[in-house]
């Protein structure tokens, strides 16, 4: 009985694991060329919602499914992968804006935020930062 | 063969499929559509890039017999919002670029062509300039009504969106965005004129269509879950409606000239929005009012909202929408019917007889207005079964409060007829969608 309950709440639920995705921390990191900075969570929403911050930053992202990113939705941007699909659909197709250039996983990630200076990127709380980059943002 | 070249072609063949007549038209689309599932939004060049999205809607109305609602009718529909559009945008340095957007549209009433084209010049991450071929953003989602993926509904609600009377323009717009430590905000303001086809209710009517001086500032600020949208537009129409051009001659040769000018649509026409939206992870809640006024006397005043609340279960949304309209009331001059009532001319002679003709004609004619009101009740449910797909299911529930809303039937003159003057209409629609971006 037991089990079945956890069936039919998985096939109702599929992405009920979000949940359990609020107990982990991410950490939100800059190559701000060795500038001290921190952002509020708003500031760090809206740079990955598109909008100008003032310093010409440029927020990349995991793809969609990463782990990674599902909690920087939940925890950050406070929207489910679908509904900020639908966003950036709008903000694409209405010739606003694009949305945040998109790296098959961390690593890649990494080295590609280390050479190019203004990037910003979510990661989770356990990763060694590079000694370049700062730790604009944290969830913890 | 040259990526632009290659698409080009692309463009004419899908362009070519929706021009097709019947059912051979839906076909070919879906067979294009079918092909191109596997692609995914795709860079063709360094410098070129191609996305674009894709709708195929169902409909079905039950009940107000012989109308149709936004081309709805009791028979199954698939040819009134189904489309396919391909977005190309190319990079000719890192701020400068071209973009264009080629739509194939299923609707007699829409047509199939370039909907989008313009440069656009980014200096920085605060400003955006765009100059070309723009779409209208006169609402929450006036100027992205035709990508379904972006909102809830199957339809936007139709007493905010079927009601404007053209969606592009062509000038030039500028935009700045600003974060500020707990909100962000973004202003934009445009400037251009509009030429072409209008629209009521959806459908084309006999009016040749023109619009200068179109100006328009929208704001847009959002703090946490808030979002609030608020914006002004402004046009000065010199639009002919054909169908009253006889009407006006006659009264202004007969001395009318008050009577003359109440049918004459030129002047002013103001546009007025609010929109307040809520989102959790959850749920979210919006609301959207518009408001727009004209120095037309046969149309005066228009008023629309929404209200709707969605809730989010894992990959599926539920929603509830209620949406209404109302005209204000119109008043027709009263010159004729004085001067007829004054004994100036008498009665029976053939010259009354004329002037009496003039006056049914005018008064008729203000009683043939769409001046009533609608409301609907909407239930929809949304499935994002995968990435950038979604199947949508929505019921709404449409009934007049007030005879000639201005949305079932009307005809191509944008006016009621005797038979139709004061029926009040229900119906309920049903929808089904498949909204897909690439």
């Amino acid at each position: 009985m037991k089990r079945l309950i956890i069936y039919i709440s998985l096939a109702l639920f599929p992405t009920m694991p979000v949940l359990a995705l609020a107990e982990e921390n991410l950490v939100v990191v800059a190559n701000t060329g060795g500038q001290e900075l921190t952002l509020t969570r708003e500031q760090v929403r809206n740079l990955f919602m598109g909008a100008s911050l003032g310093y010409d930053f440029r927020p990349l992202a995991l793809p969609p499914r990463n782990r990674t990113r599902s909690l920087f939705n939940t925890q950050v941007i406070g929207l489910t992968e679908a509904r900020i699909q639908s966003y950036w659909s709008q903000m694409k197709f209405t010739g606003r804006m694009n949305p945040p250039r998109e790296f098959n996983n961390k690593d890649e990630l990494l080295s590609f935020i280390e050479s190019h200076e203004g990037t910003v990127t979510y990661l989770p709380a356990d990763v060694v930062i590079p000694s370049g980059l700062t730790i604009v943002y944290s969830t913890d | 063969m040259p990526p632009l070249h290659l698409l080009k072609r692309v463009c004419r063949l899908l362009l070519t499929a929706f021009r097709l007549k019947s059912g051979m038209r839906y076909f070919v689309s879906f067979l294009l559509l079918f092909n191109a599932l596997s692609v995914k939004a795709i860079s063709l060049t360094d410098n070129l890039d191609v996305s674009g999205f894709a709708r195929v809607i169902g409909g079905y109305m039950d009940g107000a017999e012989s109308q149709d609602f936004g081309g709805y009718e009791n028979s199954i529909s698939l040819g009134q919002e189904s489309l396919l559009a391909i977005q190309p945008t190319y990079s000719l340095t890192d701020s400068l670029s071209i973009t264009g957007q080629l739509l194939a549209h299923s609707s007699e009433n829409r047509d199939s062509g370039a909907e989008w084209m313009y440069l656009s010049y980014r200096p920085d991450s605060a400003w955006h300039f765009r100059a070309g071929k723009l779409r209208m953003p006169f609402f929450s989602y006036s100027d992205s009504l035709d990508v379904g993926y972006s909102y809830p509904w199957i339809s936007a609600p139709n007493q905010v969106y079927r009601n404007y009377l053209f969606s592009t323009f062509k000038g030039a717009s500028g935009s700045y965005n600003y974060t500020g430590l707990n909100y962000s905000l973004n202003l934009e303001a445009y400037y251009g004129y509009y030429d072409g086809d209008i629209l009521i209710a959806g459908k084309r009517v006999d009016v040749d269509g023109k619009l200068t001086d179109l100006t328009g500032v929208v704001l847009n600020l959002s703090s946490h879950n808030f979002g609030l949208r608020l914006s002004y537009h402004y046009a000065y129409n010199e639009s002919i409606i054909y169908s009253l051009l006889s009407l006006q001659q006659a009264l202004e040769q007969a001395g009318f000239s008050d009577s003359a000018r109440s049918v004459d649509s030129k002047g002013d026409v103001n546009f007025f929005e609010a929109a307040l939206t809520y989102d959790t992870l959850s749920s979210f809640y919006k609301a959207e009012w518009v408001h727009t006024t004209t120095e037309f006397q046969a149309a005066p005043e228009l008023t629309g909202y929404y209200f709707t609340a969605g809730y989010i279960i894992g990959d599926w949304t539920l929603r509830a929408t209620y949406a209404a309209s109302a005209y204000s009331e119109t008043h027709a001059e009263d010159e004729v019917q004085a001067f007829l009532d004054s004994g100036i001319i008498p009665p029976g002679s053939p010259q009354y007889a004329q002037l009496s003709e003039l006056a049914d004609g005018y008064y008729q004619l203000f009683q043939s207005l769409p001046d009533g009101s609608l409301d609907t009740y909407t239930l929809g449910a949304r499935w994002d079964f995968d990435l950038n797909m979604a199947l949508k299911l929505d019921v709404s529930y449409l009934e007049e409060t007030a005879p000639r809303s201005g949305f079932f039937a009307t005809p191509s003159t944008g006016f009621y007829t005797e038979e139709n003057v004061s029926d009040r209409y229900s119906a309920t629609l049903y929808q089904l969608g498949w909204e897909w971006i690439f």
